[in-house]
């Protein structure tokens, strides 16, 4: 999958403005620089600096069971690919991208693709094969692993890391209009999971 | 409730209802509780979902990354950017002299050996240090892709080693020490710029050219660290 720069998104949760997320200015850049000649250092405080983003994301994305994996295989390829930055966004925004094309290539090459889409409001009780909890028992967050695959992956880009529906749209390969669709589904699924 | 509507509260919600169909929702909110509170729960999910906290694994995944992309995951104290910018910097002028001292040597070195040695067929062995390995495959590219972050880079530490200078934080011994390191590793990029122009395939040009540029970044960066630790 091609990595390409983020486009004219503007991330509500923008990685390099968070915070305790991405550096910031100068120190970054110059770690940028020092990880791009080679420098291990700089790169483990990149590392430090975007881990916990890149974790959750993975997390929220595609399975709490292969977000560490998915991770490490995330800054390994930010590692090798640092060469190709050409620092027309932040880092951050660069790295947030590049995590999104692993999560996404990952989730294929799993062949753990359950029902995608659902058109039933009720998506969560929809979800095939998954272990029975109370739904009283089940978090936000846990209830958002719970969505069916596109479900959850057009809300956590849309809601919780800002992109427009015309860029999940081209990230996911549907069209927008199934990302509004897909969104809004799960927005009313996850109502009832509101603390 | 009515599922015409429900289903594009969150199309309200998200400002992207066209201005007619805005208009007629609201008419029809106005009417309908069961549609405002739908519309009050869908709006408490999404502050929900820009709530949520990152949370970082719970194990330390470093280690094994350092192991696969090659480097050491010592146990060095690693430093985080805020650490950095506050914590307190306790170099000498003597110690600074003598990592001067130490960066003279290896510029002038480096930049001698850069000129002298002839180039190195297929990158020797250098070429195995993650991005760097880049240089033996695209051997100009590395500097042109990185030079103007750079140079914005040591711009900005400049500015704030010169700052330090104005203020009195950083003595004369320590200006003259600094000032005199980075006229040599200047001096130094300059003929490994100019071997380079001469050599452009070389990977050990490049690789020499990379390291005296991180040479200086370092050397600025602690100097930097150093001026407003001294108050």
């Amino acid at each position: 999958m091609e990595l390409t720069s983020p486009g004219a998104a503007t991330l509500r949760r923008d990685p390099d403005q968070a915070t305790g997320g991405g550096g910031t200015g100068d120190a970054e850049t110059a770690d940028v620089a020092l990880a791009a000649s080679g420098d291990g250092r700089a790169f483990e405080r990149l590392y430090r600096s975007h881990v916990a983003r890149v974790h959750s994301l993975a997390r929220r994305m595609i399975n709490p069971d292969v977000a560490d994996d998915v991770t490490q295989d995330v800054f390994v390829r930010a590692w090798s690919k640092l060469g190709t930055f050409r620092g027309e966004a932040a880092f951050g925004t660069w790295l947030h991208r590049l995590a999104i094309n692993v999560i996404l290539a990952r989730r294929t090459t799993l062949g753990t693709e359950r029902g995608r889409y659902y058109d039933a409001e009720n998506v969560l009780d929809a979800v095939p094969g998954r272990p029975v909890v109370h739904e009283l028992s089940l978090d936000f967050q846990q209830a958002i692993g719970r969505l069916p695959d596109g479900a959850r992956e057009v809300f956590v880009l849309h809601d919780v890391e800002g992109y427009k529906h015309e860029e999940i749209a081209d990230m996911l390969g549907i069209v927008p209009g199934t990302s509004k669709s897909q969104l809004h589904h799960a927005r009313m699924a996850l109502r009832k999971y509101l603390e | 409730m009515n599922d015409t509507w429900t289903e594009r509260l969150s199309e309200y919600i998200d400002g992207t209802l066209p201005d007619a169909e805005r208009a007629a929702l609201e008419a029809h909110l106005a009417g309908c509780t069961a549609c405002r509170t739908t519309l009050d729960e869908l709006r408490r999910v999404v502050a929900r979902a820009r709530a949520l906290d990152d949370r970082p694994p719970a194990a330390d995944l470093w280690p094994a990354i350092a192991e696969q992309i090659g480097v050491s995951s010592g146990a060095h104290h690693v430093v985080s950017l805020a650490e950095r910018r506050t914590r307190r910097v306790t170099f000498t002028v003597l110690q600074l002299a003598a990592a001067a001292a130490v960066l003279l040597l290896l510029g002038s070195g480096g930049a001698y050996l850069a000129l002298r040695r002839p180039p190195v067929e297929g990158g020797g062995a250098i070429a195995q240090r993650g991005p760097a390995a880049d240089l033996t495959t695209s051997p100009v590219g590395w500097v042109q892709k990185t030079s103007s972050r750079y140079d914005a880079a040591v711009a900005e530490l400049q500015s704030a080693l010169e700052q330090g200078r104005a203020s009195g934080r950083l003595d004369s011994a320590t200006v003259r020490v600094l000032t005199q390191s980075l006229v040599t590793i200047d001096s130094a990029i300059v003929q490994a710029r100019r071997a380079l122009a001469a050599d452009p395939g070389s990977a050990y040009l490049n690789q020499h050219l990379a390291d005296t540029m991180r040479r200086k970044l370092e050397l600025l960066r602690r100097a930097s660290a150093l001026a407003p630790a001294r108050t």
